[in-house]
């Protein structure tokens, strides 16, 4: 990593031509990838990246460069091409940065680096995740698993005198099963995440990893085409919490509030979402996927309370966005490396447990689907329209869950459907996932507890 | 980034560890971007990376190892990690270090020329004041961009063979807001080409686009005659492009497998993959592996002709590989992509393509492909948005409907289509490119 006395060298050059901060951004990560296909390890690949990013604010004037020449001089070049982006802008020379090395907290214990393993142990793992799909039941006709694990050592430091380094160790497996019939092809999939070494097997068991995702393939194949129309949907609990992340905390992101193009700009203090609704970003969690110990400026990460018994309590903002929107930096800002200008992102979102039986829920909808695991998703934080694919889905008849249901997708605006959720249960639980946007592809949990929708579009046959 | 030197440190050190088949992997990619908000440069930034990739065959496994440090330590290192890493790989798959093609096609591009900053900067506060200009309803949020990325690759290896590439692409983007009360619509517009005159015309595109969308209503849950637009038709076969690679169809994940010589589209659907398409600034006269590059049929009036091979899948089933090799970056393992992948136009202008739809639904937008689009399955349902057809012309605007269907019937039932080809926006050397297409009896969900 970069000395102290290098940081102050370079974050003065890069404000050398009327900047009012500078921010230097220092990755070390090794990432490792196995691959398994068809019965075998397909293949292994190790990565390490190492770059800076440098970041200069006028007021809300961002300039952003990124370089992999780490050498002094490549270093200096880089926050003088910074520099130069800014022309014709009266300032006074800054003589001296003084940086002060802030030690971090830890808040996640790593036990057993995977990064240190050795390949064997993982591939075992894998190996194990990835037989027990297969031999889950005769139709399973192909099993896809993957293991990743990395090591991601940063630095921030900036004009305000920020030296702070921190490290992130992230483990997770996946395993894509696919149920074959006839020529037809029905696939399921599993892919748990922790802030955590190898220990984090303690816990989720390879073989659990590998059923699910064939239990599911395996419901699928079993299933029909889900009918196309509006109705009541229960959402199940885990990574159901997609319906949060896109319908509404995107839109609470001061990446897009701070420029007014978010449904949910200028609406704090207003009831947004029915009472039973409430909703935190959380970074703090120990070993959880989305947290963090500081976020990509330095920051230290908080739990938000984002929306409190239906009322609007807060956005996520960066310090780009606490700039255009005068208002505090909540410790959300995040990026995927070096590469990437960083901007407000969730860490760990979730609807807070509610008072409804779960049983209540699914007994209550005489005509609906029951969504029991949901895939990916996205949303235009602009207008709020949504959507996200079931993985899995069952329709619910006069209260009772009936038969499996494939091939649906939700639809929806974030604004109407916070209105709609009017059942909120009691088995609050953590999905993982990958989230895109403008700086890049961060790690982020989801969750709730199990919810009902009034009314909501379902996309099929 | 120096590629002899880099070559040289990686070389002796393979030698060191008798390593005999090895290849060696450079790329650097710099890009700048320059964007606006309200009537001023809201940000820039640029980038300069470079990376390296060394592979190897070890105990007659394929091991890779990646980074971007160039220091000789680093550099050795990865030397040994590839080694290690073959040999707890368990692959069926031939490995090969390429031994180089009898010629190499040259592309009729004139070489890549970047667009300097000050250039970029006044291109998108052009098309910035443009689009304000437009109409009244055009607000906050607005912006545009005006980029420039390039990228060289540099490839050696144990057989002696050595090639370079260097493209880029330079490119104005605009991304209009519209309000009316409390609605809000957008409209996006990219093209390629930093060209001043036009950006009136990128600017008059989105704005078009936004301001169209506005006032639009929900439509009824049933079947419905559909044309997706090009641009929507593109994100479907990109989102199923996975389908046609040699590798999946062989695991069984794709659902074209042993169906070469077949039908398995509409007589009228041909579709071609051309690394060198004229449009496109991002060609490539060789794969990830070396192997010379060319133009093929993937579909022709219907049938399979190929899928899509690098050495390894080809030597499996006992086939020429089709040149497809391709790595997402430097670190990425070789995968199988096509190059510019398009859907051969039809004989109807967009015009008599909607006289031939009747009544029915014209999608001009499609969203959420990566989660809605199962490419294993080839089923989705996916978000939609965009005008009625009523007896053979453009009505009012819908959205919030889903269309659902199957890619592997989708191609079998192309009724008909246009006579223009629209052209996706480069992802590395991939891109795609369709017609509009005509489907009858489509699924739509709304209210």
């Amino acid at each position: 990593m970069i000395s102290k006395k290098l940081c102050e060298q370079i974050l003065l050059t890069a404000m050398s031509s009327g900047a009012d901060f500078a921010e230097l951004y220092a990755q070390n990560t090794q990432s490792n990838y196995i691959n398994f296909i068809d019965g075998r390890v397909d293949s292994i690949n190790d990565v390490i990246l190492s770059g800076v990013g440098i970041r200069i604010f006028n007021g809300t004037k961002t300039v952003y460069a990124s370089t992999t020449d780490l050498t002094e001089v490549g270093l200096i070049n880089c926050a003088k091409t910074v520099a130069s982006a800014f022309v014709d802008i009266k300032h006074t020379e800054i003589q001296n940065i003084n940086l002060y090395e802030r030690v971090v907290r830890n808040s996640h214990f790593i036990e057993r680096n995977p990064a240190n393993a050795p390949a064997k142990i993982k591939t075992d793992i894998l190996k194990t995740a990835c037989f027990a799909a297969k031999n889950f039941n005769s139709k399973i006709s192909q099993v896809n698993g993957a293991f990743m694990d990395s090591d991601h050592k940063f630095l921030v430091a900036n004009s305000d005198g920020i030296y702070v380094k921190d490290r992130r160790i992230l483990t997770r497996i996946s395993v894509s099963a696919i149920a074959s019939n006839n020529g037809e092809n029905q696939s399921g999939f599993h892919a748990p995440g922790k802030q955590a070494g190898l220990e984090m097997f303690d816990i989720i068991k390879p073989q659990d990893v590998g059923t699910h995702a064939a239990a599911q393939a395996i419901t699928n194949l079993n299933a029909d085409y889900c009918k196309a129309g509006q109705m009541p949907v229960a959402i199940e609990n885990s990574f159901g919490g997609v319906i949060f992340h896109e319908a509404c905390g995107h839109s609470l992101e001061a990446t897009s509030v701070g420029i007014g193009t978010s449904q949910m700009a200028g609406k704090l203090g207003q009831k947004i979402a029915n009472e039973k609704v409430t909703a935190i970003d959380d970074g703090t969690m120990p070993g959880e996927w989305g947290s963090i110990n500081i976020d990509d400026e330095g920051n230290a990460p908080q739990k938000n309370i984002l929306i409190e018994n239906g009322v609007l309590k807060s956005y996520m903002v960066d310090r780009l966005g606490s700039r255009r929107m005068s208002t505090p930096m909540t410790g959300n800002s995040r990026r995927q490396g070096y590469e990437y200008e960083p901007t407000s992102r969730m860490t760990n979102t979730y609807i807070a447990n509610g008072k409804d039986k779960n049983e209540d829920i699914i007994a209550s909808i005489e005509y609906g689907l029951y969504a029991k695991e949901l895939g990916g998703g996205s949303v235009n934080p602009l207008t709020g329209a949504f959507n996200f694919s079931v993985c899995e889905g069952y329709m619910i008849r006069n209260g009772k869950i009936c038969e499996a249901v494939r091939g649906a997708s939700l639809i929806g605006k974030g604004s109407q459907i916070l209105q709609d959720i009017d059942m909120v249960g009691q088995n609050l639980e953590m999905g993982q996932g990958m989230c895109g946007s403008s700086s890049g592809s961060v790690p982020v949990n989801v969750g709730q507890p199990l919810i009902r929708v009034s009314k909501i579009t379902v996309g099929g046959r | 980034m120096d590629f002899t030197a880099i070559k040289d440190v990686l070389v002796n050190e393979a030698q060191a560890q008798n390593i005999e088949q090895y290849e060696i992997y450079c790329r650097r990619n710099k890009d700048v971007t320059v964007e606006t908000l309200k009537d001023e440069i809201s940000s820039f930034a640029s980038s300069d990376i470079s990376g390296v990739c060394f592979r190897c065959i070890e105990n007659k496994q394929m091991g890779y190892a990646s980074g971007e440090l160039f220091d000789e330590t680093a550099l050795r290192s990865l030397v040994f990690r590839a080694k290690e890493n073959a040999r707890n790989i368990e692959c069926d798959e031939e490995p090969f270090i390429f031994k180089g093609s009898e010629s190499y096609e040259k592309s009729k591009l004139t070489p890549f020329i970047s667009t300097d900053a000050k250039t970029l900067r006044e291109a998108a506060l052009d098309i910035q004041k443009n689009m304000y200009e437009q109409n009244d309803k055009v607000t906050d949020g607005t912006q545009s961009y005006a980029m420039t990325y390039e990228t060289e690759i540099y490839i050696c290896n144990s057989n002696g063979l050595e090639l370079t590439n260097h493209v880029g692409i330079n490119g104005a983007y605009a991304s209009a807001v519209v309000c009316n009360g409390d609605e809000s619509a957008y409209g996006l517009k990219f093209k390629q080409g930093v060209k001043k005159e036009d950006f009136s015309d990128i600017a008059e595109i989105a704005v078009t686009e936004a301001i169209e969308k506005l006032g639009a209503d929900e439509v009824k849950t049933g079947k419905y005659n559909v044309i997706f637009d090009g641009k929507q038709m593109q994100s479907i076969l990109s989102a199923f492009s996975s389908a046609f690679s040699s590798k999946n169809a062989q695991m069984g994940l794709s659902l074209l497998k042993n169906k070469e010589n077949t039908k398995i589209a509409s007589d009228c659907v041909s579709i071609i993959d051309d690394p060198f398409y004229p449009e496109c600034p991002m060609q490539t006269h060789f794969d990830a592996e070396g192997v010379a590059t060319y133009k093929k049929d993937i579909i022709r009036n219907g049938e399979l002709k190929t899928l899509l091979y690098n050495l390894s899948s080809a030597k499996k089933v006992g086939k020429q590989t089709t040149a497809n090799a391709n790595k997402g970056s430097y670190a990425g393992t070789v995968s199988i992509s096509p190059y510019c992948m398009t859907i051969e136009p039809g004989k109807y202008s967009f015009e008599q393509l909607m006289e031939l739809a009747g009544n029915g639904i014209l999608i001009t937008e499609v969203k959420g492909l990566h989660a809605g689009a199962n490419s294993v399955t080839g089923d989705f349902s996916i978000e939609s948005a965009g005008f009625l057809i009523e007896n053979g012309k453009k009505a009012k605007p819908i959205k919030s409907f889903t269309v659902a269907g199957n890619f592997y019937s989708l191609l079998l039932n192309i009724a008909a289509l246009s006579d223009k080809i629209e052209l996706g926006i480069p992802g590395g050397f991939t891109v795609f490119g369709s017609p509009a297409v005509l489907l009858r009896d489509m699924s739509i969900a709304g209210k």
